[in-house]
């Protein structure tokens, strides 16, 4: 008896031993991470193009395509055409797969109208990486469509360090700091202001940080939220405050008439160029891909950054304005979800954070991952700082926030060329807002 | 009108026959792909803003159109560009196809015209719009403005400067006058920034306050800056004199009693003053600015800027089309009028052009068309802050429909509007071909 | 060289005073059109100076600096967009919807400007001027509708289709061109050519075409020309179907100035366009019609 008994034993654990290897040779298959049972194709309709990111998203998609390599991502890079594209293709009802979008405006436009997929399967890898904020932002009436993949900072302005130098002044703390240095600067020869107003949302950004450092994040998420109207006090005092930078004409280059027919990337390259014909640009992380691209301004010699000057006082004193790249899907197949969840972990993010030219929402990215010091000071905040809201007039009803000519975009070029009708341009806001928000 | 065939299978049968052999292929595509998307865009305005059709709202999408101010700023452009532009392009391309008959390098010259048609719209525009650029120094236009009045009126010497102090004020005419009064035996400083480092005059030291000389007045005139800004209105060390400005000595009504121009140090001296009151000032022509560039991307210049960019390009359309009209004219016709003795202007006028006539219609009906479309030239050329007043209608309908997530029904009511725009131009015109057929 | 045969006639009873008169007349117009020419082509030669000058001296000077800094000068910019893969494939792409939608547009409005020229038939004004008025359908409005349709008939992301859409908003000018410039042949060769017994086809095939080639030939021209150049319509149907336009548009930067892949770019494309004008110049030549009634 007790030699069956042994050999029952042995023959249990022989069995046991022999499953538990399988079973750890499997597991550690699956710790490689390849899956090989998920496959497919998926199309991406982006707005980056060969010289602006799609080799660096490719990274990502490559990274990707190492645990799952069955699934091909086809990314069409559509470029600044992409609202019009994407709108046809949801309009002719064959939209691609996947699509990048700037604005959770139109996101929420397009989960109205039930075009999108919702991605609640990404919710746990969203949890794991992004703090409530972010999620929120995808969110609309309770489900998840969106997730924030690439985001920009855009609380930092960028200076001629040359140009400081000669004028003597060090990078402002505070506005009035700002103000005074301005000043200094126009004395010193060279207009401190160089602003892109052809790019009407050049100047909502500016609008935007003012407001955000007086009044703090609550109230901003308000007035986002169209819970303020635009004819708030609050929204004078801002606006007065504004009026102080572009009502200052002899320190803009070129002037009003100059500010409202440069865009955005020739005020980047009149700051930068050799000599700079201005001191000062007011706008996000990615002017450092511009500099570098379209001048010969080097880092720290020629161009540095920093943080927008704080207002008032308090926890929201440094609040950070973020941009971002939101990715929302239109299908749902396992290709897809497995895609989702995977931009949503941290190496999706770092593959191309490493390159330079990319912040995100994910915090479990260290600083450490950002090629340089600039980059790293302008990068790091977006996933590190207390305090984090979105671009208002991006999340706005497109027909206020994001239509050229109109909306927001077109009534702050009017504030340019006006910035002494404060009361006017806010009854005109209130009027546009409140026609969107009908809708 | 033809006549009929004569011999066999003249039946009417046959004439349908024949007649939708040629034109089934065309019509058929016509009716898929123009007439289909015509009569959908057509329904299509009467239904809501999304959706492939959306829910019904019948005239509310008119009504919009025509309450609010999206349309009207567009249908004045448009009928600025329909005055102006088919009567250019087609009398231009017209006077080009018959004058290149002339010359012996004619196809140089017309590939020269031809090539603005053949680079994308999109890229003229580009062009354009930096040839457009206010700045002298990126936009070739005002470059060559600002040569042009450079030989006229040069600058300044220091043409960006103004005063440290406000004891120093701007008068009418440009000069800087410092209020303070001074006398013979007097120190006067003029302070000004401003200054760019590279823009101080050649050959400037630090600036030095000069001590008084009984019976003279004194100054300096200096660059009144340094490093973190310096005290206003002192002269410190590390701030440049500014040499060879022109000072003036202004008797208290005014008049300008001495002049003279400052030394490398800044310093200057009115010698041998007679008792008084005086003020101290620069002359305005220190001052006067270079030419700063017409804003032709500004809104009051965009439209014309637009309009001679178009001509630009679409003259090279109309002089090949003519030319084609040119080349099959029957010569024995035009042998025939010269030899009865006419000149050749009468030759032009009384044979040429209206042979011409169906070709040159086909151009300036053409371009009327194209015109109440204009769309590509005015997208990448007008800068976003001047889309309200360089707008045209399909420009307004391409922002309506597809900004953001778009508003289909009142982008079709838009194009709806354009088709029904065309309605008087065709009527003008079937006059003329019930004419010539 | 159609100038080469178009020497002026000069008439029978011409003085040698005059015609030296006229031969001094000729002096100014040269010149007249010399000036004209080249101020003509500044904005051009701007752009392809642009084209050789570094993305970082565009930006901050007029591209006139090549004429004190011949140095900046580089080929750079085009070497950059030449090792971009997806060039040559890109224009391959674009010669065969060109070339496709050209020929096939020239042949029906051919056939259907005959038709409205010669062929007799009821409401054949009205239908003419219908077609006229299609001219003014915006390719915007076209394309929802259009998408849907593809869609169904798998004609999406396919040269295919982009070629049809063009073929289909090239014929109105076409055939308003077309029926314009065959009115105004000589009825009588038609005439002569029915009463020897020639039926609609044969005098189409024999007759029309030849006698129309300058009207055909700067119709292909345009027609071509315009299809090289279009971007929204192929942005809109392919998804890998890539012209050149659409890759041109995917090379530029999301900011940024990209007039340092514009302006090469440009050349590069400009150069098929440019040769089949050249190619077709000898169609514009005088006097095909002369003798042609005999």
């Amino acid at each position: 008896m007790t030699r069956t008994r042994i050999v029952l034993t042995l023959a249990l654990a022989s069995a046991l031993t022999l499953a538990g290897l399988a079973g750890a040779r499997t597991s550690s298959h699956a710790k490689a991470g390849v899956n090989t049972a998920v496959s497919g194709t998926i199309t991406f309709d982006g707005i980056w193009t060969s010289s602006s990111g799609q080799p660096q998203f490719q990274d990502v998609i490559n990274l990707f395509n190492k645990t799952y390599p069955n699934v091909h991502v086809n990314y069409k890079p559509v470029g600044n055409n992409l609202p019009t594209v994407l709108a046809t293709a949801v309009a002719g009802g064959h939209p691609p797969d996947m699509a990048d979008i700037a604005q959770p405006g139109t996101v929420a436009q397009f989960a109205a109208q039930g075009k999108l997929k919702p991605i609640t399967y990404a919710k746990s890898a969203m949890a794991a990486n992004f703090a409530p904020a972010w999620q929120q932002l995808g969110t609309y009436s309770g489900k998840l469509y969106a997730l924030p993949f690439k985001a920009a900072n855009k609380s930092v302005v960028w200076y001629s360090v040359p140009t400081f130098k000669t004028a003597g002044v060090t990078p402002p703390k505070t506005f009035s700091q700002l103000l005074t240095d301005a000043k200094t600067i126009h004395a010193s020869g060279t207009p401190a202001y160089s602003i892109g107003g052809a790019d009407g949302w050049t100047l909502t950004d500016m609008f935007e940080n003012i407001y955000l450092r007086t009044f703090g994040a609550a109230k901003y998420d308000a007035l986002s939220q169209h819970k303020i109207k635009w004819t708030d006090p609050s929204v004078t005092t801002a606006l007065k405050t504004m009026a102080k930078i572009i009502g200052d004409t002899s320190n803009i280059y070129g002037g009003t008439s100059g500010a409202l027919q440069y865009g955005f990337n020739q005020s980047v390259t009149n700051a930068f160029s050799s000599p700079p014909k201005a001191a000062m640009v007011f706008e996000a992380d990615f002017v450092g891909g511009v500099i570098t691209s379209s001048t010969k301004a080097k880092p720290n010699t020629g161009f540095n950054t920093f943080t927008w000057p704080s207002i008032t006082p308090g926890p929201d004193a440094s609040a950070v304005e973020i941009a971002g790249d939101l990715f929302v899907t239109f299908r749902d197949n396992p290709a897809i979800e497995a895609f989702v969840k995977f931009l949503a972990t941290a190496p999706a993010a770092e593959a191309w954070a490493k390159q330079g030219g990319f912040g995100t929402g994910n915090k479990n990215v260290p600083a450490s991952i950002y090629p340089d010091a600039i980059t790293r000071a302008t990068e790091a905040p977006i996933s590190q700082a207390k305090s984090v809201v979105f671009d208002m007039s991006d999340e706005q009803p497109p027909a206020f926030g994001a239509t050229t000519g109109q909306g927001e975009w077109g009534l702050f070029q009017n504030f340019l060329k006006s910035p002494s009708d404060v009361s006017g341009i806010q009854k005109q806001l209130e009027a546009a807002a409140a026609a969107a928000y009908k809708k | 009108m033809a006549a009929p065939p004569s011999g066999a299978e003249s039946g009417r049968l046959g004439r349908y026959l024949v007649g939708a052999f040629f034109l089934a292929p065309a019509l058929f595509m016509l009716g898929v792909w123009m007439v289909y998307p015509a009569v959908y865009t057509i329904v299509r305005s009467f239904f809501g803003p999304t959706g492939f059709f959306g829910h019904w709202v019948g005239f509310h999408n008119y009504k919009t159109l025509f309450t609010t101010s999206t349309l009207t700023t567009a249908i004045k452009n448009n009928a600025i560009w329909v005055a102006v532009v088919p009567a250019m392009v087609t009398a231009v391309g017209l006077v080009f196809a018959v004058l290149t008959e002339r010359i012996r390098w004619a196809v140089a010259f017309k590939t020269a015209i031809f090539l603005p048609m053949a680079i994308s719209a999109f890229a003229t525009g580009v062009t354009w719009r930096i040839m457009y650029q206010q700045d002298p120094g990126l936009g070739a236009v005002n470059a060559l403005g600002k040569t042009i009045s450079g030989v006229f009126s040069p600058a300044g010497v220091l043409s960006s400067a103004f005063p440290s102090t406000p004891t120093l004020q701007t008068t009418s005419s440009g000069a800087l006058v410092l209020k303070t009064p001074v006398m013979p035996g007097g120190v006067t400083k003029l302070g000004l920034t401003g200054i760019a480092p590279d823009a101080v005059p050649k050959g400037a030291v630090q600036a030095v306050l000069p001590a008084s000389k009984p019976g003279d007045v004194v100054g300096v005139v200096w660059r009144d800056f340094k490093p973190g800004g310096g005290k206003a209105g002192v002269v410190e060390k590390g701030e440049l004199g500014l040499p060879g400005v022109t000072v003036e000595l202004r008797s208290a009504a005014g008049k300008v009693v001495q002049s003279t121009k400052s030394a490398a140090n800044g310093t200057f001296d009115f010698t041998k003053v007679s008792s008084g009151t005086y003020h101290a000032a620069i002359g305005a022509q220190t001052f006067a600015k270079p030419f700063g560039g017409f804003a032709w991307l500004g809104p009051n210049l965009i439209v014309p800027s637009l309009l001679i960019a178009y001509i630009w390009i679409w003259a090279g359309f109309a002089m090949v089309v003519i030319g084609a009209g040119l080349a099959a004219m029957p010569r024995d016709v035009l042998e025939a009028a010269r030899t009865d003795g006419g000149t050749e202007w009468q030759v032009f006028r009384r044979v040429t052009v209206p042979l011409l006539a169906p070709v040159l219609s086909v151009v300036f009906v053409t371009m009327i068309i194209n015109v109440l479309k204009v769309f590509d030239i005015v997208y990448a050329l007008a800068p976003e802050s001047e889309y309200a007043k360089a707008n045209v209608i399909a420009l307004a309908m391409y922002f309506t429909a597809f900004q953001g997530a778009g508003n289909f029904g009142i982008g079709s009511a838009i194009a709806v509007f354009l088709f029904l725009l065309v309605v008087p131009v065709l009527a003008l015109n079937i006059r003329r071909f019930k004419r010539e057929v | 060289m159609a100038s080469a045969v178009a020497v002026e006639l000069p008439a029978p009873r011409d003085a040698v005073a005059a015609r030296i008169v006229r031969a001094i007349a000729r002096g100014p117009l040269n010149i007249v059109l010399a000036v004209l020419g080249v101020l003509w082509l500044v904005p051009t030669i701007g752009l392809f100076i642009t084209s050789i000058l570094p993305a970082s001296a565009d930006a901050s000077k007029g591209w006139w600096q090549i004429f004190t800094k011949p140095s900046l000068a580089t080929w750079g910019n085009y070497h950059a967009l030449f090792h971009q893969s997806g060039l040559v494939q890109a224009l391959k792409t674009t010669v065969y919807i060109a070339v496709g939608n050209t020929f096939l547009v020239v042949i029906l409005g051919a056939l259907a400007g005959y038709a409205f020229a010669w062929l007799d038939f009821p409401g054949r004004d009205w239908l003419f001027i219908g077609v006229i008025g299609l001219l003014v359908v915006p390719l915007q409005m076209a394309l929802i509708p259009m998408f849907k349709l593809y869609d169904t008939f798998g004609l999406f992301d396919t040269w295919e289709g982009i070629a049809l859409f063009h073929v289909a908003f090239g014929l109105p000018f076409a055939i308003f061109l077309l029926r314009n410039f065959f009115a105004g042949l000589p009825k009588d060769i038609m005439e002569s050519a029915r009463i020897d017994g020639a039926n609609e086809i044969v005098i189409f095939l024999r007759l029309i075409l030849p006698l129309g080639l300058p009207a055909i030939a700067s119709l292909a021209i345009f027609q071509f020309l315009w299809t090289w150049n279009d971007l929204l319509v192929a942005l809109t149907f392919g998804q890998n179907t890539t012209p050149i336009t659409v890759w041109i548009a995917g090379q530029l930067r999301e900011f940024g100035t990209s007039i340092d892949i514009i302006a090469p770019a440009s050349f590069i494309s400009l150069i098929v366009p440019l040769c089949v004008f050249l190619a077709f110049q000898r169609y514009f030549v005088q006097g095909l019609l002369a003798g042609s009634v005999k």
